[in-house]
């Protein structure tokens, strides 16, 4: 035994000096990620701080990722170091809600295959593993799967007197509603940019805030005019078939896990850009129309609808030394539940369900967030949110920690995060995150004696990108 | 026939002379054809339409001179400039262009219309005019001298009409801590105080 651990032992030294030797061989260029090395350019040419996007780095996406020079090796990595904390982390029965707390652990490591093909293709792939996946039993494993992906291919044209883009156009293809935007209002890289592992979640978000990562498979179509005007149409569907490679590694055979689109959904995005000075402006709209089977492992059933409108804003003055960014999105959802409500007023919920008791609701979400950097190495951010919705004791029922015991989806809470960048690539964060309501009321919220107040997470993070 | 071969040479120099010269203006006008891409794909995302930049991190090359630009996408590759805004966001940008396309790019730049000027505080930009036209005795020699009147540049020198302030402050500072590798203007401004700077700056973004 002891033998076989010396022998594991000087095998990860080995496998450790050969990645510490590639990192080397390959920061030798410029000690930054494939993009990086694609461009020779740093991470704040493109980066607020990662992954917030300059008015240079929106180009650069909407671009293709092609600007620069194709990489032989065109690889980087990300890991995630932190220590998690919740005020109360124990449940009515006394059982811990949140493993592996207060205690540093190694959340998630990722690999990226990124950067340009040809002038006009490229994209990244990130593959994460998750060191700390929940399992049935509410304990934690090594889990491996696709994460967030965007593949381009792009076309541009010049104005009359050749002085600037008239038209950028492209064709994406992508695995999360929303990753594929530059504006960082919307929600795949909307803030908080990363969150504490496992997390006491609320019980209601909406279908575009999350729900549907690494789950579908988008295929769309963008036009970018004059830096000012971008339009994009896409369609969402389930990944199977060709496109299962974009949620590889998600369990769709569990009943009630992931979602389940029916045929193609459209999600639409229109956006004004204006550039002044130090300073950028965005105001815009998107949403989408989903068709979703009750029962993700019942997908012959009558579906539900779901209709998301948005509203969003971002501002940017990028200065030196001096940076302040706002972003703000209202996501406002109505669910149709043409399929779930009537088989559940007749007594036969399709499947796991959703069980509503109400033939439809509304449920709204509204985040806001200021940062402040200072030489783009210090930084604050205080970020609100708010999600409001119709009570409806069938889909937000009682239940210890994740129940509501009104019925009721309202969540409002803020997130302070301290951020302080030594190296470009290297983010040491401080996040706090603070309810003042959770599941619908401050005090008792879950019918079991829990404040919202209890919910309250501290999190400590290393995040290094390389 | 002596007379007809030494014509026959003569013939052939100058035809090889017109190819040569047709190869070089094919090779120039590919060259240009490059440098208008990426001139309005690359560098207009962060140097502005036609190098008018919009942010004043980023300076204005449009009208700039074109032995200056040549020699500063040089300095660029080499790491004679070498403050941090050369390193994060031009280094890369210009190691991965060869030396026909930098000077296809002086030539595009070179050739753009200037913005017109942008005025500020009247005692400020006084100055600065002062100061440029005059320089301070036993201390700063004129900036005209060099720069020329109109602070339009002249080959080497660059043309600072039109400049964003805070971008000519910045490179003041930055020659001035020998952070970008310019001996001789070093040595006439070393002595530059942050407020002469400031003034010098207004006058010329009022261009």
């Amino acid at each position: 035994m002891r033998h076989g651990l010396a022998s594991v032992s000087r095998g990860g030294w080995i496998a450790g000096l050969g990645l510490l030797a590639w990192l080397g061989f390959i920061g030798a260029a410029h000690a930054l990620p494939a993009y990086a090395r694609q461009t020779g350019q740093a991470c704040v040419a493109c980066h607020v701080s990662f992954p917030e996007l300059t008015p240079y780095g929106r180009m650069f996406k909407l671009s293709g990722y092609t600007i620069g020079k194709r990489q032989d090796l065109p690889l980087a990595t990300m890991a995630q170091f932190g220590v998690t904390s919740v005020k109360n982390n124990r449940d009515d029965q006394g059982q811990k809600i949140v493993p592996k707390t207060n205690q540093p652990v190694l959340s998630a490591a990722s690999v990226f295959a990124a950067g340009k093909i040809t002038d006009n293709i490229g994209g990244w792939i990130q593959w994460t593993y998750n060191n700390l996946a929940t399992d049935s039993a509410g304990g934690t494993v090594g889990h491996s799967g696709i994460d967030n992906t965007d593949l381009r291919v792009v076309g541009r044209s010049e104005n009359t007197d050749q002085t600037d883009m008239r038209w950028l156009y492209g064709f994406t293809i992508h695995n999360n509603p929303t990753v594929q935007d530059v504006w960082n209002s919307t929600p795949a890289f909307g803030f908080p940019f990363t969150v504490p592992p496992n997390g006491i979640a609320a019980a209601a978000a909406t279908l575009l805030d999350g729900a549907l990562a690494q789950q579908v498979a988008g295929t769309g179509g963008y036009v970018y005019w004059n830096r000012s005007v971008y339009v994009e149409l896409t369609g969402y569907q389930t990944a199977d078939g060709f496109f299962s490679p974009l949620r590889a590694g998600q369990d769709i055979h569990t009943a009630g896990g992931v979602h389940r689109l029916s045929g193609v959904n459209p999600y639409w995005r229109v956006a004004y850009n204006r550039e002044w000075g130090s300073n950028s402006l965005m105001v815009g709209t998107y949403g989408a129309k989903f068709r979703l089977y009750p029962d993700n492992t019942m997908p012959f059933t009558p579906t539900d609808s779901y209709t998301d409108i948005a509203v969003d804003a971002q501002f940017q003055h990028i200065s030196d030394p001096h940076t302040y960014t706002f972003q703000f999105t209202r996501i406002r959802e109505k669910q149709d539940y043409r399929a779930s409500y009537p088989a559940t007023l007749a007594g036969s919920p399709i499947g796991v369900g959703p069980t509503p008791a109400n033939a439809d609701d509304t449920l709204t979400t509204d985040k806001f967030k200021a940062t402040y950097y200072f030489e783009r190495k210090y930084g604050a951010t205080l970020a609100l949110f708010r999600t409001h919705g119709t009570t409806d004791p069938g889909l937000y029922g009682p239940g210890s920690v994740g129940g509501s015991a009104n019925g009721s989806p309202d969540t409002d809470g803020y997130i302070v995060e301290l951020d302080y960048l030594p190296l470009q690539n290297l983010r040491l964060m401080l996040q706090y995150y603070g309810y003042t309501k959770f599941n619908g009321a401050r005090s008792n919220y879950d019918g079991s004696g829990r404040p919202a107040g209890d919910n309250n997470t501290l999190f400590v993070n290393v995040w290094l990108v390389y | 026939m002596t007379r007809v071969k030494s014509r026959c040479r003569w013939i052939s120099a100058l035809l090889l002379c017109v190819v040569a010269t047709a190869a070089g203006a094919q090779s120039t006008i590919a060259s240009d054809d490059v440098a208008i891409k990426l001139a309005s794909q690359v560098c207009s995302s962060c140097h502005g339409p036609g190098g008018n930049s919009i942010s004043p991190t980023f300076p204005k090359l449009a009208g700039q001179q074109q032995a200056y630009l040549v020699a500063q996408i040089q300095a660029f590759k080499s790491g004679g400039r070498g403050e941090q805004e050369a390193h994060d966001y031009m280094l890369g940008m210009t190691t991965l262009i060869d030396d026909a396309t930098a000077a296809a790019l002086a030539r595009y730049f070179a050739r753009q219309p200037p913005p017109p000027g942008v005025s500020t505080d009247p005692a400020l930009m006084a100055a600065g005019r002062k100061l440029f036209t005059q320089g301070v005795a036993d201390r700063v020699v004129p900036c005209a001298n060099c720069h020329g009147d109109r602070a339009q540049g002249n080959g080497i020198f660059p043309r600072l009409a039109g400049q964003h302030a805070p971008y000519i402050v910045r490179q003041l500072k930055v020659i001035q801590g020998n952070l970008r590798n310019s001996p001789v203007m070093h040595g006439i401004i070393k002595d530059l105080t942050p407020e002469e700077m400031n003034e010098v700056a207004a006058y010329l973004q009022s261009l």
